[in-house]
């Protein structure tokens, strides 16, 4: 037991940290290598000191909050639904995050006041999430997703709408553009807005773990062993809209971590709910860090859309880790 | 990619088949908001049938109350068939259908690319000039346009003023061989966007590295709402760039007319006014 935990958690942290410096270090702009450890020296470039400190260091801290709620709050809901399919779009809260910082830039609040966008994406979340909650509040998991898709559906019509009437060439465009999700010239004022709804969140779902184990015995079985599946329920529903709601509210609608994530650590942690849960958080941050530091990579002229390249990346990703789960299959 | 949109409005020469010389067309219409401006600027109001409807709300507004005084179309096939005008004027990028249906029913058409510099401006209104049978006209909204050009190259400073224009990531910045860069430089900046050519997407570490002076913002479209000030209220930029901004409509200066020359004179003295230089060090 020792044996088999020890080395991958060392692995997570020394990836991690080895992406954290990768993230400093890339972008449009090239810095030398050694631009991290004269950082606080009083010659330093002030140049190469703005671009790290207050440009690129917010983007990956960002980066890692966005690519953890992602990533706990699908191995939260793969957990829930029992369903591996699960991903945190299913309640609806992403893309009710997604209308409300469209609103955001659609009416001009956007615009008077930078900072609306992700306050109305929270809000947007807040409220899609109430909305799930109030249709699916019957009996049974079954009930929740298909009100969730319902409340998804009626979203996108929203943020549809809003495309088709915005009354103004850009907002149409960055409509489009933001709802491709990026990190691209995000601020500190970004971080400090979204982290605590973001860390929260978190909490929130991490604390479902044990629920999330009894209930993969079914449902019956996690009644008859004292949990209740309401309140669990409602937990999730709360932790995603937080989590979610907040990483979308301010980098768009980024797929595919959430659904990723809690597959790719299975292999090493098993397919104990509560097992997955925190290896699935650290790698979606790492997988989204990475996906970030791609897009910066990539030559080309115009800057690739996180939300583009983690479908781009994942989607075969995903299906190499299907077959290799068949393969493995009794 | 948001200025192609722009340019789609703006306009340019090649005319499609030649023209007869032997009728002067007397009810001229235009369908593209560029070709407007030099309608307006060459023809009596009496001769011109309808203009874009863009006109009456976009723009220089130099032509605003005529254009609003004159039938708006919204460059459908419909609009001009119901017209019956002798001429039409169309831009090469927008209203393709339209384009093609009139081909097809016989009505004269004359299809403008943009105008990227002055060069392409003498040559687009010669043309439109040539079309509607107002030769001496043209050249003498040319000769004015010169006339300007030469007048700020005269008075320009010796130690010009770095600018970019950035209306945030992911917006266009106007580069080398655009029509905004040859009316800033005529205005006397120097436009540090053209180290690369056309339009580039900049980000903020790249706008950072060119170091400019002061920043011009692309105002909002029709005073409608957009997000662009989002990037722009980076605090990275609230910091550096305080009082060293400039907002300029960006619909204004996007027709490569000879009145382009009298936007240069405009931006010029916009940006003298501006005190505050960028603190970047």
């Amino acid at each position: 037991m020792r044996r088999s935990w020890r080395r991958p958690v060392l692995f997570a942290v020394a990836g991690l940290l080895l992406l954290v410096v990768m993230s400093l270090l890339v972008g449009r702009v090239a810095l030398p290598a050694n631009t991290l450890m004269t950082l606080w020296r009083s010659d330093a470039d002030p140049l190469a000191v703005l671009i790290i400190t207050e440009l690129r260091l917010p983007r990956t801290v960002l980066a890692l909050l966005v690519g953890a709620a992602l990533g706990l709050s699908g191995a939260v809901l793969q957990g829930l639904t029992r369903n591996p399919l699960a991903e945190p779009g299913l309640l609806g809260v992403s893309s009710g995050a997604a209308l409300g910082a469209v609103i955001a830039i659609h009416t001009g609040l956007a615009l008077i006041w930078p900072l609306a966008t992700p306050l109305l994406g929270l809000a947007g979340a807040f409220g899609a999430a109430l909305l799930t909650l109030t249709l699916g509040r019957g009996e049974g998991v079954l009930v929740l997703i298909l009100a969730g898709s319902a409340v998804s559906g009626v979203m996108f019509a929203g943020t549809a709408l809003a495309l088709n009437l915005a009354p103004n060439p850009y907002a149409a465009y960055e409509i489009s553009m933001w709802l491709m999700g990026s990190l691209a010239d995000r601020s500190w004022d970004h971080v400090w807005l979204v982290a605590p709804f973001l860390l929260a969140g978190l909490l929130v779902l991490a604390g479902t773990g044990r629920a999330l184990d009894a209930l993969s015995l079914g449902e019956q079985q996690a009644t008859s062993l004292g949990i209740n599946l309401r309140s669990l329920r409602l937990q999730v529903l709360l932790g995603t809209a937080l989590a979610v709601g907040a990483a979308t509210a301010v980098a768009g609608a980024i797929g595919f971590i959430g659904l990723l994530a809690p597959h790719w650590v299975r292999p090493w942690v098993g397919h104990e709910p509560r097992r997955v849960l925190w290896p699935a958080t650290v790698a979606g941050a790492a997988l989204l860090l990475a996906a970030d530091i791609g897009t910066r990579l990539l030559p080309f002229a115009q800057e690739l859309k996180l939300g583009v390249l983690t479908v781009l990346v994942g989607t075969p990703f995903f299906v190499s880790l299907l077959l290799r789960l068949r393969r493995s299959a009794p | 990619m948001i200025y192609r949109l722009w340019s789609v409005f703006c306009a340019g020469l090649l005319l499609v088949p030649q023209l007869s010389a032997a009728a002067t067309p007397q009810r001229v219409m235009s369908l593209n908001l560029c070709a407007d401006q030099l309608l307006l600027a060459l023809l009596p109001e009496q001769r011109i049938v309808s203009l874009s409807w863009l006109s009456q709300t976009e723009g220089d507004p130099y032509w605003l109350t005529t254009a609003q005084r004159l039938p708006a179309n919204h460059g459908t096939a419909e609009e001009v068939l119901a017209m019956q005008p002798d001429l039409v004027i169309a831009g090469a990028y927008t209203t393709s259908a339209t384009r093609r249906l009139l081909a097809r029913a016989g009505t004269p058409l004359l299809v403008l690319q943009p105008a990227q510099d002055w060069a392409g401006i003498r040559a687009v209104t010669r043309q439109v000039a040539a079309a509607v049978g107002e030769r001496a006209r043209g050249e003498q909204l040319l000769a004015q346009m010169d006339q300007t050009l030469l007048q700020l190259q005269q008075q320009s400073s010796p130690t010009p003023l770095r600018v970019i224009a950035w209306s945030g990531s992911g917006t266009d910045v106007p580069g080398r061989d655009t029509l905004f860069d040859a009316i800033l430089t005529a205005a006397g900046a120097v436009n540090v966007g053209a180290a690369v050519a056309g339009r580039a997407d900049f980000d903020l570490e790249r706008l950072l590295q060119l170091r400019p002076e002061v920043l011009l913002r692309g105002a909002a479209y029709a005073a409608t709402p957009s997000m662009r000030g989002e990037a722009v209220n980076h605090r990275v930029l609230r910091k550096l760039y305080a009082g060293a901004q400039l907002t300029y409509p960006e619909a204004v200066y996007g027709c490569g007319v000879p009145r382009a020359a009298q936007m240069a004179l405009q931006l010029r003295q916009q940006l003298l006014a501006v005190k505050t230089r960028s603190s970047l060090p």
